[in-house]
């Protein structure tokens, strides 16, 4: 207690703590029937207020893994250790996070709070983005989700050990309470729905739009895989992604959700048009290995050649 | 860039999630038509005094049954998928449908051979259950049922309807019945104060009732002041 009430005379008051609600509710023949359903209701509340949050860490995670993302200057197997590191620990929060809201949506509850975890989308795009990065391809869902459920069980191995330490750092610690860890196949995970996978892909082609915008004024070239000349640029990429979403059917559920990420979609690859076309057009009026002020990968320590 | 199976897994399962969609808009659209139906058989009641209603509620319980057949289909059809994808589709129509059955039971319908029907019946969320065959509140696996917020939401429906009902009761003579239904959305109303609410959906029809304690409370007022309460009712 931080301190209490005086009244006029400077008299500590009695009665100052928050007063009881005096709900006096009238009992009748369907109380107990309300009662019985208020448990039931408050149940789901305070899942989805806790899938919420998490969801939101998740999402603010997964941002902050693009964000590294993009200051990857080129395609390439291995990205830079630096930013790898960020990754890494971003996604092993991203892990824990997802360990503890794994057992919240198994089953039936899976769809009931789909709505509550937009972040799945997030990370699907940081996810494709990462991989499309190291290697130039677009992740399959089978694939992708493997990886998600794979960070779910790492998050809950991770967890696993604090409480064996917590529980022997305890004087009083039961060793019982510690051997009983299930095996890591069984434990819950979180599984993608295709919803998630799909929007999480719009959202990659604006991420992609960008990579290629800020590397191709930074380096001067488009990016591609490898160094040789005939290798395909990230302007094919686009135009294959492209045509991937204009050719699905339009999916049924929300129309309008849809159209407007078909619609920023074709704007970001007609961006990455213009810059193939600008390219080509004033690349070639410069030296061969010119660029506008030399500007290094912002990951100096990791440029090719430098001792490692 | 991309695997060509890829583009064809997605092409299918969007296909597929389209046909489930159609063919659930059909089930849907059934459905409606029953419970229009027996809601439009329920708005005689208005017009019907309380000694007709063994010729009036036999013809809602059979608009009933239709529902119930429908249902059937829905369980069957819905069962297959994930309930929560589609649930939003269906919910309405499911409301409706409880309110139907609630308030044809409360009318003193819905009588089984255990337990003949009688006025100011509340039947539970169970009970409903049992009555379009289905589970309800399922929370252990994936299947069709009615929730708790469903049968919360059709609980709210009857209650305006019933309102209204008081004030026609006493045009025909019946002022017992009005009293009856005033103590009847009374209570509901102290009720819905045990939940807990949200600011969703649920909070807002629920604020709704308070119009219909205070239009039965008129009535009911009306009454009493020009002593036509019946003894047996006031007690």
């Amino acid at each position: 207690m931080s301190g209490f009430k005086r009244d006029r005379n400077g008299n500590a008051k009695k009665n100052d703590g928050p007063k009881a609600p005096s709900k006096n509710i009238v009992r009748n023949a369907y109380t107990p029937l309300f009662e019985g359903l208020r448990d039931e209701l408050e149940a789901h509340h305070d899942r989805r207020d806790r899938l919420g949050k998490a969801s939101r860490d998740i999402t603010a995670l997964s941002k902050k893994i693009i964000f590294s993302l993009q200051r990857v200057r080129k395609i390439d197997n291995d990205l830079p250790q630096d930013i790898q590191k960020e990754i890494n620990t971003r996604l092993a929060e991203i892990a824990k996070l997802l360990a503890a809201i794994a057992p919240e949506v198994q089953g039936i509850n899976r769809y009931r709070y789909s709505r509550s975890l937009v972040c799945l989308e997030e990370l699907v795009e940081a996810l494709t983005f990462a991989h499309y990065l190291k290697t130039q391809t677009l992740i399959g869902d089978d694939e992708l989700s493997a990886v998600v459920e794979d960070l779910a069980r790492q998050g809950a191995a991770a967890a696993a050990p604090e409480d064996e330490v917590m529980a022997d750092a305890g004087t009083d610690a039961t060793p019982a309470a510690a051997t009983a860890k299930p095996a890591a196949a069984e434990l819950p995970t979180v599984s993608l729905t295709d919803d998630d996978y799909v929007y999480g892909l719009f959202d990659l082609t604006g991420e992609m739009m960008r990579f290629a915008t800020t590397t191709s004024a930074l380096t001067g070239k488009m990016a591609s895989g490898g160094g040789a000349a005939d290798q395909r640029t990230i302007v094919e990429d686009m135009h294959d992604l492209g045509s991937f979403f204009e050719m699905l059917p339009l999916r049924a559920g929300n129309k309008i959700q849809w159209e407007k990420k078909l619609e920023v979609m074709r704007q970001s690859v007609q961006k990455v048009e213009k810059l193939g076309y600008d390219r080509m057009i004033r690349g070639s009026e410069r030296p061969d290995g010119w660029v506008d002020g030399w500007v290094p990968d912002l990951s100096s320590n990791d440029q090719p050649g430098s001792p490692e | 860039m991309i695997d060509p199976a890829l583009f064809d897994k997605l092409k299918a399962k969007i296909e597929e999630d389209t046909s489930v969609r159609k063919e659930l808009d059909q089930i849907i659209e059934e459905l409606n038509q029953h419970v229009s139906y027996t809601q439009g058989v329920l708005s005689r009641i208005h017009s019907t005094p309380r000694s007709k209603y063994p010729t009036l509620l036999p013809q809602v319980e059979e608009g009933i049954k239709k529902e119930v057949a429908t249902i059937g289909k829905l369980n069957a059809f819905a069962s297959k998928y994930p309930y929560y994808k589609y649930n939003y589709k269906w919910t309405r129509a499911i409301q409706d449908a409880i309110a139907t059955v609630l308030l044809c039971a409360w009318l003193g319908g819905m009588g089984t051979e255990a337990k003949a029907g009688e006025v100011c019946r509340l039947l539970t969320v169970e009970e409903v259950g049992a009555i379009f065959g289905v589970p309800v509140n399922l929370l252990d696996r994936d299947a069709f049922h009615v929730t708790v917020e469903e049968y919360l939401l059709g609980l709210i429906n009857i209650i305006d309807d019933l309102s209204r009902l008081a004030m026609n009761s006493v045009t025909m003579g019946d002022n017992e019945l009005a009293v009856l239904i005033s103590g009847f959305i009374k209570d509901l109303h102290a009720g819905f104060q045990v939940l807990n609410l949200k600011n969703d959906i649920l909070r807002k029809r629920v604020d709704s009732i308070k119009y219909a304690v205070k239009k039965v409370e008129d009535v009911v007022y009306d009454l009493s002041l020009r002593n036509l309460i019946p003894a047996k009712a006031s007690e």
